[in-house]
């Protein structure tokens, strides 16, 4: 599902986020991104996501050279994968039922359908009842879990997350991972970049570490869970 | 528009691992519906949050509508007194005539009979032969020189024919035309059309015409920066969803599109606070205009906007304020990218 060769990412200060990380994740498969703040976790998403080029390498996302897409075909792209922000990253100025929508709009669902996949996926992330509240009404887990299911409601094969626990204290962030942990059961490959290590050891997935930009040597191998 | 084409993803079933990129989950091609039907259904919900943004703020949004509307008024009063005056160099036919001043020589029997032949023309509604002796007289009485004109030992005055041309050449090219043709006869020593005034009032409506060009172009430029301006502080109002929207798939159109619909709307109200300010002040000059067109023996009436200025002045608006926003996020939308 991903694959990234030698893949190197150099700001235009100089900055070199990435040098010469190759991994590559499996259609299915849930893994998690660790590292200090600032290692490159953000930057190796933002790469997948086309919100950054590479400088050098070869990333490969659901069989797509993303070198190849053209800038204009980027939005088509990024309807195939779901995202999810630390800071959720809502729209404060409409209720959750249209927060969640805003992707169908987008791609241009019909109305009727729009109402059914908003209601299934505000479902599934236990929100059905708030559909009508603003998101300053609801708290910050529970903010966290529209981002998700706006994240979810394209149904896109691939999912990734910044810190999606970063403000939550541990009790939410356990519930917010198995969630995530939920969407992996039914197929979609998940990708979470955390420094949680407590909750990502108990969660018994596949560990990328990322220490200045380069890949750890233990973590391309460490692999469990199928 | 509504596209969503390439599917690069594949499925999201485990065990499908070879799949092509297609988009497969069923429910994905499922939820699309007809594309045109969709293009359209976003734009008329993108039409109705744009009012509904607008009612919210309804007293930010009636100045934005004046500023454009204020704007308006100038050039399309200076076409409305402009067009005024045009109907008056077209309607002036009526007091056209052309003076055939005749030579000496001419006896008064040969004048009578060229006076009948220049009103068969076709382009000759009426002519009229007056006799030199009669001229006389009538000058004798009019000026009562009775005493001096009987000191000449001749009469001065030529044998002179007025020539109406006919109703439907308005035109002063047309006029001069038939002036000059009627100058070439033998019998005619000098032709004069009274045309002066005319010609006058045609060259200063062509000054006229420039200036409103002018300064409706000036005053059209003012109103693409005033809202692209205006279009600007909406879009740094709306980054953060800009950014969001964009992180979630959505295409320069579809990002720009409330954007240019909120121009066009501003657009509108400007067209139509415009048109309230126009009729109200032909209104007030309505009566001045009837009384000076009194003094001077005319019933000319201004003339206000007819229905198809109207349109025009409101589709005119809609379209600056499109291309107004269109330049704002031409220049601004690009630059929001998601971090």
């Amino acid at each position: 599902m991903i694959n990234f060769q030698n893949v190197i990412k150099r700001y235009e200060d100089g900055h070199e986020a990435l040098c010469d990380v190759s991994f590559s994740m499996a259609r299915g498969e849930m893994a998690f991104l660790t590292g200090h703040s600032g290692a490159g976790k953000s930057t190796l998403l933002k790469l997948i996501m086309l919100m950054e080029r590479a400088s050098k390498g070869q990333i490969v996302v659901g069989e797509q050279n993303l070198s190849r897409i053209p800038k204009r075909q980027i939005p088509y792209f990024r309807r195939h994968i779901g995202v999810v922000f630390q800071n959720h990253r809502l729209l404060y100025d409409r209720s959750i039922f249209d927060n969640v929508a805003l992707p169908l709009e987008i791609s241009g669902a019909s109305p009727r359908d729009i109402g059914r996949r908003v209601r299934a996926a505000l479902d599934k992330v236990g929100l059905l009842s708030k559909e009508k509240l603003q998101p300053m009404q609801l708290s910050g887990g529970e903010q966290q879990r529209v981002g998700i299911a706006r994240a979810v409601v394209n149904k896109p094969p691939l999912l990734l997350a910044d810190e999606p626990t970063g403000n939550l204290d541990p009790e939410l962030s356990e519930e917010i991972m198995k969630l995530f942990a939920e969407f992996n059961q039914v197929g979609v490959t998940v990708l979470i970049a955390s420094h949680d290590l407590a909750l990502i050891h108990h969660m018994h997935h596949r560990v990328i570490e990322i220490h200045q930009g380069r890949l750890a040597q233990s973590a391309t191998m460490v692999e469990n869970h199928g | 528009m509504a596209k969503q084409q390439n599917a690069p993803l594949p499925a999201t079933k485990p065990g499908k691992g070879n799949a092509k990129p297609k988009p497969t989950s069923g429910a994905k091609v499922a939820h699309k519906q007809n594309p045109l039907n969709s293009y359209f259904s976003n734009h008329l919900k993108v039409i109705k949050s744009t009012i509904q943004d607008q009612r919210e703020r309804p007293l930010a949004a009636f100045f934005t509508c004046s500023v454009i509307g204020v704007t308006f008024v100038l050039p399309v009063l200076l076409a409305i007194l402009l067009a005024n005056a045009q109907s008056i160099n077209r309607g002036w036919d009526g007091s056209a005539q052309i003076t055939l001043v005749l030579k000496q020589e001419v006896p008064a029997l040969d004048a009578g009979v060229l006076a009948r032949e220049i009103a068969k023309r076709s382009s000759i509604e009426a002519s009229r032969f007056i006799d030199k002796a009669a001229a006389l007289e009538e000058f004798k009485e009019q000026f009562a020189l009775e005493d001096a004109i009987d000191y000449l030992d001749e009469n001065p005055l030529p044998h002179v024919i007025l020539v109406k041309p006919d109703k439907s050449l308005n035109n002063i090219d047309l006029m001069t035309n038939i002036k000059d043709s009627l100058e070439s006869l033998a019998e005619v020593e000098s032709a004069l059309l009274d045309v002066i005034w005319v010609q006058r009032l045609q060259s200063m409506t062509e000054v006229l015409l420039k200036a409103v060009w002018l300064v409706a172009i000036m005053l059209a430029i003012a109103i693409v920066l005033i809202l692209g301006n205006t279009i600007r502080l909406a879009i740094e109002n709306r980054k953060e969803e800009i950014a969001v929207v964009k992180l979630v798939g959505g295409t320069d159109s579809f990002v720009r599109r409330p954007f240019l619909y909120m121009g066009a709307f501003f657009g509108l109200g400007g067209g139509l606070i415009s048109l309230i300010l126009i009729n109200f002040i032909l209104f007030v000059l309505e009566e001045p205009i009837h009384e000076l067109a009194r003094s001077y023996q005319s019933n000319f009436n201004l003339s206000g906007l007819n229905f198809e200025s109207t349109l025009f002045l409101l589709i005119l608006g809609m379209v600056l304020g499109w291309f107004g926003s269109w330049l704002a996020v031409r220049k601004h939308l690009d630059a929001i990218q998601p971090t």
